[in-house]
């Protein structure tokens, strides 16, 4: 643990300290990394560290003090959270119209008033254009910090004003060490690590939610019977897939995580699976398969999730997807 | 805390300071009404983190404390309390205050006084005194002006200038803009210069009451802040930042025609012509003609709408300098001599594209300029 108490990204901590030390602080960071890896905690101690009135070091908030906490509640005076109404949502241009007017007046009680955008990709153009003129001109109190799966979905303008900052997904060992720390039992916590992709955010929220393991279960286990399943049994889940449009998008991340390890472990990649649970049933699928098939469907996936995001008709998409698994018995 | 109170003090208190109360907010606590033990009297605040209002009301205090309830009701249940006692009793281990008036006993869950965003405590003794009924004029005169364009904040603002004995307050909104001056009683040995919003402004006029002779204002510094004192209530609010556009420029230096004409017939043809023009796009001409040799002035007041009809007005009036016909927003000028305390006004303009000045006459302190419309 580093001294802002965040696991991992110790080099992205020492730098924010040190632009906050140095008075070198930007007016605006973009943290991207995927989603769970910790790009929201850093933004979070990032304004602790402004605005608490008793630090205990330059740039280490105490944690402790009613403003700490109200900031780690999000619901401190000089601060803004700003996201889409739900994950997978747009964020719109009337919210950073909020952004502005809470901006145009100085700030209530700390040194700065502090923005959090969270998952900014989800932004659409027009929200992300009227952010471009603040971002230019802030006023000298203000700090706005982005979040993003990756920069290379937001607007290049958007990017270029910011200071960008990746996180990169931490270790399975670190994960697993992280549950472990946060009294996980150590057989889930390595499970969980695996799972994680290197998210100890994502990770904890699963150990947090008996049902999201559960789901994650049922899907793969829906995937593996699908496969040998006929045309009917396809068209039938598909319908029901269709109704729940969360639930449909969780389920495509899943899918696309096991065929991922199925082209690895077709590939005769030496790398970890994620599903290291279900190693047997990767391992026999990617026999039958073949890399190119492995390759076609993990790319099916992804294109389902790009399309999803476009808002396409979603019963249409379900029954292209599950058509176009290949027939394993 | 355990208090007793006049119902109709906790009533009156709870007007004033409800109207700081931002509802619906990220932060749940703004919702709520600051409830606090101060000094032999209860203190009642309210913010919108934008505008802040505090409120003391006498009170018979057993047992100091505070807490913050809801103000939707705690109001709408004071305002129906039988009894003219009320007493206040808070549980802290749970945050409720009991609420007791006559028969009635009442438990409202509340919030602790702690998450309340803490109000600033200024330090009144080099404040600025400010005679009460003139400031309540002034912000009458300029807050109007205001924009209500969130896309400037800058604009939404009146920009409040004190130097030595002179307050100058002025607001504009890209198409009008209205300054006015006056003089203090006192000398101040800095000078001030803040952009306040409007709507602060225009609470603090609807809550100074004319019988008190003075408001205090304090800039704490570094704060971005202003605060008014006025009797036992006190107004926080935050300023805007950025600067404020150089109005010197706007107002029109010369002019090439000088209209003298009673405001209140000006005002009475404005009312008729935006019945008319309020179809349309709140266009009135205004067709100046020359007084002759024998013939006086007469300003021709004009609006039509394709759908509802015609209507013209004629006001006698002294011109000074050439003929001009010109088009105004009927809206602002209504709105401008609505304002305007003096029996004459004076409207300079020059042509009829360039901006028009409305002066009262016999009052320098008041200048009002507004861009003109096309004739189309």
């Amino acid at each position: 643990m580093n001294s802002w108490n965040i696991f991992g990204h110790d080099w992205a901590v020492d730098m924010l300290i040190n632009h906050i030390a140095h008075q070198g602080l930007r007016h605006a960071y973009l943290l991207t990394g995927p989603a769970g890896v910790g790009r929201r905690a850093l933004a979070t101690r990032l304004a602790q560290a402004l605005n608490c009135p008793t630090p205990v070091a330059p740039g280490v908030a105490c944690g402790v003090c009613r403003t700490c906490k109200q900031v780690d509640a999000g619901q401190q005076a000089d601060l803004m959270v700003i996201q889409a109404e739900a994950e997978g949502g747009i964020l719109k241009v009337e919210q950073v119209r909020e952004v502005q007017k809470f901006l145009s007046l100085r700030p209530y009680q700390s040194p700065f008033k502090v923005v959090i955008f969270l998952r900014f990709q989800e932004a659409n153009a027009s929200a992300q254009n009227a952010l471009l003129k603040t971002l230019e001109e802030a006023p000298a109190y203000a700090l706005l910090l982005l979040t993003a799966d990756n920069a290379e979905q937001l607007l290049p303008t958007i990017v270029s004003r910011c200071e960008v900052m990746r996180l990169r997904p931490l270790t399975v060992a670190g994960v697993t060490e992280f549950l472990a720390a946060k009294g996980v039992p150590p057989e889930k916590a390595a499970l969980l690590g695996h799972l994680s992709g290197g998210r100890p955010g994502y990770a904890l929220r699963l150990s947090a939610d008996e049902k999201a393991l559960a789901f994650r279960a049922d899907k793969l286990d829906d995937l593996r019977h699908l496969l040998g399943a006929k045309r009917r049994e396809r068209f039938a889940y598909a319908e029901k897939l269709a109704k729940d449009k969360d639930a449909f998008r969780k389920m495509l991340f899943l899918w696309l995580a096991y065929w991922r390890d199925v082209m690895l472990c077709s590939s005769g990649a030496q790398a970890e699976l994620t599903n290291s649970d279900r190693a047997e049933e990767i391992e026999s699928l990617a026999y039958a398969l073949g890399l190119a098939q492995a390759r076609a469907q993990t790319r099916a996936m992804e294109l389902a999730l790009e399309r999803m995001g476009k808002n396409v008709n979603l019963r249409l998409l379900a029954e292209v997807t599950l058509m176009d698994l290949p027939q394993v018995r | 805390m355990k208090v007793t109170v006049l119902q109709e003090n906790l009533a009156r208190g709870l007007s004033i300071v409800s109207r700081a109360v931002s509802p619906r907010s990220t932060l749940p606590v703004l919702a709520n009404i600051l409830l606090a033990t101060d000094d032999g009297r209860l203190r009642l605040s309210a913010t919108n983190l934008e505008l802040g209002i505090t409120c003391w009301i006498g009170a018979k205090i057993e047992e100091e404390g505070s807490t913050t309830v809801p103000s939707r009701t705690l109001s709408d249940l004071v305002g129906t309390m039988p009894d003219p006692q009320v007493s206040l009793t808070l549980n802290a281990q749970t945050q409720t205050l009991n609420v007791r008036s006559g028969s009635s006993t009442n438990d409202i869950k509340g919030i602790d006084a702690q998450e309340f965003p803490p109000l600033p405590v200024p330090d009144f003794a080099d404040a600025i005194q400010i005679n009460v009924a003139d400031f309540k004029e002034m912000i009458q005169q300029v807050a109007f002006a205001a924009s209500t364009d969130e896309a400037r904040p800058v604009l939404m603002g009146v920009l409040v200038q004190v130097e030595k004995d002179v307050v100058t307050m002025a607001a504009a909104d890209g198409f009008r803009l209205s300054v006015r001056k006056a003089t203090l009683s006192s000398a101040v040995p800095q000078t001030i210069s803040a952009i306040i919003p409007a709507r602060a402004l225009n609470e603090l006029a609807r809550i100074a009451s004319d019988g008190e002779p003075s408001i205090q204002m304090v800039l704490p510094k570094g704060r971005g802040q202003v605060v008014f004192h006025v009797k036992d209530v006190e107004l926080v609010s935050q300023l805007i930042d950025g600067t404020f556009p150089d109005y010197q420029q706007i107002i029109p230096r010369s002019y090439k025609s000088r209209t003298l004409i009673a405001t209140a017939s000006l005002l009475k043809a404005c009312r008729q012509a935006e019945i008319f023009a309020r179809e349309g796009s709140n266009v009135v001409r205004l067709n100046i003609k020359n007084s002759g040799e024998l013939q006086p002035g007469e300003v021709e007041i004009s609006a039509h709408s394709e759908e509802t009809g015609s209507n013209e007005t004629l006001v006698e009036a002294t011109v000074e300098g050439i003929p001009l016909l010109i088009a105004f927003n009927v809206k602002y000028l209504r709105e401008v001599l609505e304002v305007i305390k003096t029996p004459n006004v004076a409207v300079e303009t020059s042509a009829a594209n360039a901006p028009g000045v409305v002066r009262p006459v016999g009052d320098d302190d008041f200048l009002h300029v507004i861009m003109p419309m096309h004739l189309g």
